[in-house]
């Protein structure tokens, strides 16, 4: 092995550990982050849009429950998210790594 | 004057009455008319001796007439049904029964009812064609200013939605940092085109209601009546639709000069009472007193329906609507 080649494949190990740390410290919390801000406001919406759902009357269901066969993808994961979510602190540190 | 006419007021004062009449006098002098009932305790039925649907029938015996009936809960029931339909052409069986619960809770809500009812009506205007004229013989007072009010208020609601959807999508597309593809994307949000579909039919009935309608309110000469006449007033006011003018219906009649008996004094003291009244609504409200319409002792069909329409002092002639 040349030592031009082993230069190389030393460069290639480091190259690969920052692209994975940069991810790991930057990037992916960054779009988690985002992500989670994203949940929280579609949360918003889908709550906004079916607040019956937790017994408070609201004028406009009767025209919101025209877009429930568009949202079954958010509608779940809404419902998910409302369980899963035990204290509002849980939800807010998953976006940390601690 | 308006395609659009609107006869409201308090329950029992003769509403359908008084809206029959003046649609029979507008069909009788050339005004292709339909009257909707819009109370979900019909009576347009009971005026004409005719049972009416859903859909425009023609009135028998009385040429260029038609009338509908608006029956709220058929409307609730079609509507789910029709959601119903595309839910299971659009979504996962698992999800069906979920999602199905949420849209029958939606359906039994109190605003479910008026939704309904003010759905069809502006459907009614949309499709005026082939009527000139349409009168709407409309619910008792207040359930009917809500009515009104509510597409300012939806379209608010609407709007707010909108912006929120469109937050999130934008938040779900820059969390798709590289080529991660977003999870929402905004171009051709089936949910953002829907909502604007709503929200204009929120600007259409709006804008029809302030353009296109004129409103008359029926009062009796009691006190109650007056009194919810002048709030109803202000209320309409407050949603920026004028009153056209005030009908006063089921007046007592005057005994004969000479007749002096106990019935007799009856009714002069009682045709002072209501005169005092009148007076007063002269006075203290700014819509005219447009018809002044004696008590029948028969019910209000047939030939005394002309006999009505003849005392009401309300323009037939009707305008081609200029936002419709």
């Amino acid at each position: 092995m040349t030592l031009a080649s082993r230069i190389s494949a030393y460069r290639e190990v480091i190259d690969e550990w920052l692209r994975g740390l940069y991810h790991g410290m930057i990037s992916h919390p960054a779009y988690e982050k985002i992500e989670d801000e994203a949940e929280d406001l579609e949360d918003a919406f889908m709550l906004a849009c079916f607040p019956d759902a937790f017994g408070i009357p609201s004028p406009v269901s009767y025209y919101t429950a025209e877009l429930l066969p568009f949202l079954e993808d958010e509608f779940e994961a809404w419902e998910r998210r409302l369980w899963d979510r035990e204290t509002p602190l849980a939800g807010k540190a998953e976006g940390y790594h601690f | 004057m308006e395609p659009f006419v609107f006869f409201g007021g308090k329950g029992g004062v003769g509403k359908t009455t008084v809206s029959c009449a003046y649609a029979r006098k507008c069909a009788d002098e050339g005004v292709e008319t339909l009257v909707v009932s819009t109370d979900p305790a019909h009576s347009v039925s009971d005026v004409f001796d005719q049972s009416f649907g859903d859909e425009p029938e023609p009135v028998d015996g009385i040429d260029r007439l038609s009338a509908l009936e608006i029956d709220p809960e058929a409307e609730v029931s079609e509507h789910l049904g029709e959601i119903r339909g595309r839910l299971s052409d659009q979504v996962s069986t698992p999800m069906v029964n979920e999602i199905d619960r949420q849209l029958e809770m939606a359906h039994q809500t109190p605003g479910a009812y008026e939704a309904a009812l003010f759905d069809r009506f502006v459907d009614v205007m949309r499709e005026r064609d082939p009527y000139d004229r349409v009168v709407f013989d409309t619910a008792p007072t207040g359930s009917t200013l809500r009515l009104f009010a509510l597409p300012e208020f939806l379209e608010s609601w609407i709007e707010r939605l909108m912006h929120k959807r469109k937050q999130s999508i934008d938040r779900f597309e820059k969390a798709a940092i590289g080529n991660r593809e977003p999870r929402r994307v905004m171009d051709g949000d089936p949910v953002l085109a829907h909502l604007q579909d709503r929200k204009e039919f929120f600007e259409f009935a709006g804008g029809a209601l302030r353009n296109d309608a004129a409103f008359f309110i029926v009062l009796n000469p009691d006190q109650l009546s007056v009194n919810e006449t002048g709030r109803a007033i202000e209320d309409m006011q407050g949603e920026d639709l004028g009153v056209r003018g005030l009908v006063a219906n089921k007046l007592t009649p005057s005994p004969d000069a000479d007749e002096d008996g106990r019935g007799a004094r009856y009714l002069r003291d009682r045709v002072e009472t209501e005169r005092e009244r009148l007076d007063a609504v002269r006075d203290r409200f700014d819509p005219p007193l447009v018809a002044e319409i004696e008590t029948r002792t028969r019910e209000v069909k047939g030939d005394l329906l002309a006999e009505v329409a003849a005392e009401l002092d309300v323009e037939v002639r009707a305008d081609a609507p200029s936002f419709v």
